[in-house]
């Protein structure tokens, strides 16, 4: 038996509501986590919380990190990056994240050369309010530098035209791959949780590793979308997966083995967040957050971004979005769901 | 959506000669609807020899020179009716009950409609995905011009997802997801005309969603003698329903079913609103008919069939045609047998006791509950097999041997 069907088996049962009990597991996923293979000689270094089960006591791991580095003066005139700020800020937030001294060495630890990973950004709202495309070259050339070839690596979302409108350049001038997934999707209906759809056919037939790369904004429906409801971007039929709040839906499409199996790194551009209005772009809600959110549990990082959305919110004299009837319950929904921890006095909150 | 068998697009493609049981699959749909588009009126009507090879020219009696040319990936926004805006750019639509708020950029849960800059928008208006000629008893409308064809149209998406949904490839998609093609309200007037059709359907997904084209499409009709009908799910708001019922012929409704559990957990809505479409359908006096698909171990008990058929009785009147129609396996359920028919046949009895008059079952040819009979003398007034109309006695709408008057559109 793998890990990964291992793995597979738990996350598929959890998403069924049956009870899996697997402590052991734990540390299965953390082994798996260090370099996929135990012997290795990256496996000595910092423990990285990857999603699962909740631990047993007799298996805690370290808590997971949520690396959050800021560096006033991100955004420069006219809303340009500093290039210099960029890498530093991003750089440390990955390294944080991913225990190691450098991004590259935390991307190496994550990927392998033979994988095929996609960078997958949340690029509705347009140039104003979407994943910002240099930092996902950024994260690309430090991708290529830890060992995975160019054409290996995929930046994209739901359409050639929403990725155009948020200021990325079809095909592959900057070596790797950006495009839409244009209505590819896989023929197969996918059976997931309370609802069914289609993937997105790289998600099935293309890519062994994703990155979650989604924008620090408020959402009207769901609250909050930051790396979780990101993959919304991934099935056919997201205006489906929007009532009560998308608590029933996020953490059961997050579960499943096509994203869950894949899910290495997800991480939040908040160069600019926003705290109102979204996800649509709401320029007067708009403020320079000017940083980076990065984590190996995407449940830990929402709910570290919920946070932060929600003290700006206070900062300018909104509500809470828990008060506005829109708390984005799909996060502790994920973290029962064994995806990640949402308990704040669980995870650890560290400034880069 | 309508998730009526007898109503599924794959089957008009095999009334169209192709054969094809897959209605997602573009080239079979392209290769019959340039058949259709390319045809005479007789060829067109459902046989195998009215399939033309593509690519052969247009017959004289189709619209000059008309050839449909269907493409995905395109968007074609119109500006939609019935929404309200809202602070913050936002919009309420106000066309079915989700009342989806909807975020610059978004779109509503049946995926067809979208706010741009604080305005809403449908994507569908004149893009239907799905053209064809069908027999009007297909929907379907037993009391509607027995052996008349419909044209019949569907749009992309649906405001529901039912787990038995027979159409789901075209009405779980969003627009931009399957190929599309233009036709205006008034091609699709002169169309049916063209093609011998009295009735123009919208059917197939949900017409609800496509209620601006829906709306025209009915307007351009009637100046040309052709009359439109809906095949719904029922889920829509009063305006908009007051606002088409001035303008279409008939009605059916999916009441697919009659438990607000099943219906919340199975359709992913709120029962009470398509029973409060059914009521006001009565007050508007626009002639409708009920089809309930019965799925096995989910909707078919007897307490749920006697709630529904004195609901009927007592809300909108026993007169009123309702069809209790077979379940075959699909999308959701295609681990589920199909439905025994002495399930039907117990749903019919039950129905005709609480005191219905004309109870149908529907997806079994050859079943004596596809005819029509007269509820005085229990004669045979219309004999039917399947979808064909085998003899119609009705007599200046009434039973021929003992004068009783039967309910529907008749001339």
């Amino acid at each position: 038996m793998t890990v990964d069907g291992d793995r597979r088996r738990s996350v598929s049962a959890r998403a069924r509501g049956v009870v899996a009990v697997d402590r052991d597991r734990r540390r299965t996923v953390s082994a798996l986590a260090a370099g996929a293979v135990a012997a290795s000689p990256l496996a000595r270094a910092t423990e990285v919380f990857l999603p699962g089960p909740p631990p047993g006591p007799a298996s805690a791991p370290s808590r997971p990190v949520v690396a959050v580095a800021r560096r006033p003066g991100l955004l420069g005139q006219r809303s340009a990056f500093d290039p210099g700020r960029l890498a530093d800020g991003l750089g440390a937030a990955l390294s944080r994240a991913t225990g190691e001294t450098s991004p590259v060495d935390g991307l190496r630890r994550l990927f392998k050369p033979t994988d095929v990973v996609g960078i997958k950004v949340n690029t509705l709202g347009g140039v104003g309010v979407s994943a910002r495309p240099e930092v996902a070259l950024k994260l690309a050339n430090w991708l290529q530098a830890a060992g995975v070839s160019a054409d290996r690596i995929l930046i994209w979302d739901r359409s050639d035209r929403e990725l155009r409108a948020a200021g990325y350049e079809i095909g592959t001038k900057h070596g790797v791959r950006v495009e839409g997934t244009n209505e590819d999707w896989d023929r197969n209906l996918t059976e997931w949780g309370p609802s069914a759809s289609r993937f997105a056919r790289v998600m099935v037939d293309e890519l062994t590793a994703v990155i979650s790369l989604g924008r620090l904004k408020d959402h009207g429906l769901a609250g909050v979308t930051l790396s979780l409801k990101n993959w919304y971007g991934v099935v056919h039929n997201p205006n489906k997966l929007h009532a009560d709040s998308c608590a029933p839906y996020v953490p059961h499409l997050v579960a499943h083995p096509l994203i869950h199996d894949k899910l290495r790194l997800s991480v939040v551009d908040g160069s600019e967040g926003q705290c109102h209005g979204g996800p649509g772009h709401a320029p007067n809600w708009a403020w320079p957050y000017d940083g980076f959110l990065a984590s190996t549990d995407p449940v830990a990082l929402d709910a570290v971004g919920w946070r932060i959305l929600d003290e700006r919110r206070k900062e300018v004299g909104l509500k809470p979005v828990k008060d506005e009837d829109r708390e984005p319950r799909y996060i502790a929904g994920a973290a029962r769901l064994g995806l990640g921890v949402d308990d704040p006095a669980r995870i650890e909150v560290v400034d880069v | 959506m309508s998730r009526h068998h007898q109503d599924t697009l794959s089957e008009s493609l095999s009334a169209g000669g192709v054969g094809s049981r897959h209605p997602q699959v573009a080239g079979t749909r392209r290769d019959f609807l340039a058949g259709l588009a390319g045809s005479c009126a007789a060829c067109a009507l459902g046989t195998a020899g009215g399939r033309r090879a593509e690519g052969a020219p247009a017959g004289p009696q189709v619209l000059a020179d008309r050839r449909f040319h269907f493409k995905a990936g395109e968007l074609h926004p119109q500006p939609a009716r019935w929404y309200e805006k809202l602070p913050e750019s936002w919009v309420r639509c106000g066309l079915c009950p989700h009342g989806c708020r909807i975020s610059e950029d978004e779109r509503g849960t049946c995926g067809t409609r979208e706010n741009r800059g604080g305005k809403l928008f449908t994507l569908i208006h004149s893009r239907p995905c799905s053209i064809a000629l069908d027999p009007v008893e297909k929907k379907p409308f037993f009391h509607v011009l027995p052996g008349s064809e419909a044209l019949s149209l569907a749009t992309p998406g649906c405001n529901l997802w039912c787990k038995a949904c027979q159409n789901w490839e075209i009405a779980q998609a969003r627009p931009e997801q399957i190929p599309t093609t233009t036709l205006t309200p008034a091609d699709a007037a002169r169309l049916a005309r063209l093609n011998g059709a009295p009735l123009i359907a919208c059917t197939y997904t949900e017409p609800v969603i496509a209620s601006e084209y829906v709306h025209d499409i009915a307007v351009a009709g009637q100046g040309l003698g052709v009359r439109t009908v809906m095949v719904s799910n029922g889920y829509i708001q009063e305006e908009p329903l007051r606002d088409l019922a001035q303008v279409i012929a008939a009605y059916k409704v999916d009441l697919k079913g009659f438990d607000p559990a099943f219906f919340k957990q199975h359709c992913g809505g709120q029962l009470e609103a398509v029973l409060e479409t059914l009521r006001r359908l009565r007050k508007l006096g626009l002639w409708t008919e009920i089809v309930a698909l019965i799925i096995p171990t989910q909707n078919d008990s007897v307490a749920e069939i006697r709630g529904l058929a004195r609901f009927v009785r007592d809300d909108l009147g026993a007169e009123v045609p309702v069809h209790f129609t077979r379940f075959h396996p699909a999308y959701r359920l295609a681990n589920l047998p199909s439905t025994p028919v002495a399930t039907l046949d117990r749903c019919r009895d039950v129905a005709m006791d609480e005191g219905l008059k004309f109870v149908y079952v529907g997806n079994v040819p050859g079943h004596p509950g596809e005819h029509t009979y007269c509820p005085d003398c229990g004669e045979v007034i219309i004999r039917r097999l399947g979808m064909a109309v085998v003899r119609n006695r009705l007599r200046r709408g009434a039973c021929p041997d003992c004068g009783r008057a039967i309910p529907g559109i008749w001339t």
